[in-house]
């Protein structure tokens, strides 16, 4: 990561001088003195002929919540005080990285004049199901921006952005200085009018998961942080009608991904698990015509298992307007959230089962689209 | 002569004045009854005025404060409901209020009775009252405890694929209802040691009797269920098999 950085700094931004930064949470693999060790030798070999200055690196720990947006923070103050024209932020973790990156995410922010870049990659037609089934449809359908990762996670932004960021002092102690720190960026530079694109990155290969990351933990921060949003800017969404597209940099082009394995049968048991034992919190926040329908649904034969997007647009719209009027606990509503989160992602896979990248698109086109159009609804009953 | 009459006269007097005397005092102290039971009604019927009125006005404080609101989104109007109490909390805090006032006035007119026997009941009954407060709270305090975790449980084993979630749920339950109602009883002094030792046995039976059944009833089960944890921590990258997507 560390010399994929250095290399697209040389190679795209020659006369910019440059620092990387580790912002670490106390990590003891080794991080550290790889990161001190990483250089690149070569620079004639990546077809970099000119004189390189010497490349410097600074590694911090950083302080508060553990988590992502901790990281982030430390990463805006260094911003700050170097007072830097943009920033790029990555995940540690990435196999995929090229120094391609670096000018992808930066040169919209240092040439095009843009704020905030975002990244678009290819991925998996089952990787990203929250992104594919919640943050983009619910993001696109209040903002009115169709920016397709908006928690991709790794952004391109001006030091102006960065100053903005740290500007609100709260967010720190909450689920932003966690996973939901991604989702916050894109949305605070949408809807403070910050100028917005995308740039194609590629495929976007991570490290192996760890094995104690907690699907509903992360769900709920993620969640939570966009639940919570939609309450801040409010005033914000409410006058937005349908979509516009959100200018793209880079080749696109197409890469072949590994098949992976999915269990579809556990999802949709988990569903009738919690179908069985959690109508109490969903009978708070659902109308009991929906009640009656996830009743309905029958879980085997298991590829005909089907939760439509519009049901789902409705659920999510409904799980909102719990959760702004605080109708149950926020924690228990978010975190009951994972069976029927489950059963819409067995339903895509089910659908997705056969499909190409584009048909796959086609699907994610209309839940995005289905969310727009139940947008009204979710006007109407906010308040 | 003279004198033997006056002597008799004197005689015939304090015969009279004996007489009367317990008369006299008996009307006496039926007029101090009277005038102390008309003080304790007088001080009731205050009372009975007094919170009456508190409960109208408390009742409009508790609206304008949005407090029926708030209970809900706390979960306290489920709470109740589950109780079998359908009244909003707003009217049941008005009424406590009313009944609280009745109650004081009540105390406050025991008093003005003046029956020795009765001021010392009182006197232990207000010594008690702390005790009991502190019990309240502690029960209170305790189920609405062993409702968020019961709730928070069952949220987490429905979301591991636990079939027995339900069951779960309900053991947490009343493992904390359990500990409050000893907490509780505690407090007022009502068999201490009992308590404690009862607690003790149930507890530690609970626990053996799950182990038992862990290891005996489910042996295989339990053999399973260890060597898949060791496998699991000697090759950790096998914990993605079931599912290899990432959900972010």
């Amino acid at each position: 990561m560390v010399r994929a950085a250095q290399a697209g700094m040389a190679k795209y931004f020659p006369d910019m001088r440059s620092v990387v930064v580790n912002s670490d949470g106390g990590s003891t693999d080794g991080t550290v003195e790889a990161f001190e060790e990483a250089m690149v030798e070569d620079f004639n070999s990546l077809f970099i002929p000119h004189r390189v200055s010497p490349l410097l690196k600074i590694y911090t720990p950083y302080h508060g919540i553990p988590g992502k947006g901790s990281a982030f923070r430390t990463i805006f103050e260094i911003a700050k005080e170097l007072g830097v024209k943009a920033c790029a932020v990555v995940d540690s973790d990435l196999r995929s990285i090229t120094p391609e990156w670096i000018d992808l995410l930066l040169s919209p922010v240092l040439k095009e004049g843009y704020d905030f870049t975002a990244p678009y990659y290819l991925r998996h037609k089952f990787d990203g199901t929250i992104t594919n089934s919640i943050v983009y449809p619910l993001t696109r359908a209040l903002y009115g921006k169709r920016i397709r990762q908006p928690i991709g996670g790794d952004f391109g932004f001006t030091g102006e952005l960065a100053k903005f960021y740290l500007e609100d002092e709260s967010v720190w102690d909450s689920d932003i200085a966690r996973f939901g720190i991604d989702i916050w960026m894109t949305t605070t530079a949408i809807a403070n009018n910050f100028k917005v694109c995308q740039s194609f990155l590629g495929a976007k290969i991570h490290a192996p998961k760890e094995p104690s990351s907690d699907l509903s933990d992360m769900l709920r921060q993620v969640v939570g942080v966009l639940f919570d949003l939609m309450g801040k800017h409010e005033e914000k969404w409410v006058d937005i009608e349908g979509s516009e597209p959100t200018a793209m940099f880079g080749f696109r082009y197409d890469v072949g991904l590994e098949p992976i394995h999915v269990n579809i049968e556990r999802m949709i048991e988990t569903f009738i698990i919690g179908r069985e034992e959690l109508g109490s919190i969903w009978e708070a926040a659902l109308p009991e015509s929906l009640i009656w329908f996830l009743h309905s649904l029958k879980p085997s034969p298991w590829q005909d298992f089907r939760l439509s997007s519009e049901i789902w647009a409705e659920i999510i719209y409904y799980f909102a307007i719990a959760y702004h009027r605080t109708l149950v606990n926020k924690t228990h509503l978010l975190k009951s959230l994972t069976p029927l989160y489950l059963a819409r992602t067995a339903s895509f896979i089910n659908e997705a089962l056969q499909c190409n990248a584009t048909e796959v698109e086609k699907i994610l086109e209309e839940t995005c689209l289905r969310f727009e159009e139940k947008k009204a609804y979710l006007i109407e009953n906010w308040e | 002569m003279k004198t033997g009459n006056k002597n008799k006269e004197d005689r015939i007097e304090n015969f009279i004045n004996k007489v009367i005397e317990p008369f006299e005092s008996f009307f006496e102290s039926v007029l101090q009854y009277l005038t102390n039971i008309l003080s304790f009604a007088l001080i009731i019927a205050v009372g009975l005025v007094l919170g009456h009125v508190l409960k109208f006005l408390s009742l409009r404080l508790f609206r304008l404060m949005r407090i029926d609101a708030y209970s809900e989104r706390g979960e306290i109007t489920a709470m109740l409901r589950r109780g079998g109490i359908t009244e909003p909390l707003s009217s049941l805090l008005a009424r406590a209020a009313r009944w609280l006032t009745v109650f004081v006035f009540f105390i406050i007119a025991l008093g003005a009775l003046q029956v020795p026997r009765v001021e010392q009941l009182l006197e232990e009954f207000f010594l008690y009252i702390p005790n009991i407060i502190v019990s309240v709270i502690i029960v209170f305090l305790g189920y609405m405890l062993s409702n968020f975790l019961a709730r928070a449980v069952l949220i987490a084993s429905v979301n591991a694929g636990i079939r027995a979630s339900g069951l779960i749920s309900k053991l947490a339950r009343f493992g904390v209802l359990a500990f409050t109602v000893s907490m509780a009883l505690e407090q007022l002094g009502i068999g201490k040691d009992t308590i404690v030792a009862a607690f003790t046995i149930i507890f530690g039976g609970i626990v053996l009797t799950l182990a038992l059944a862990f290891g005996l009833g489910a042996r295989d089960a339990a053999k399973e269920y260890l060597e898949s944890r060791l496998r699991k921590s000697e090759e950790p990258k096998k914990e993605a098999k079931d599912d290899e997507f990432t959900h972010l």
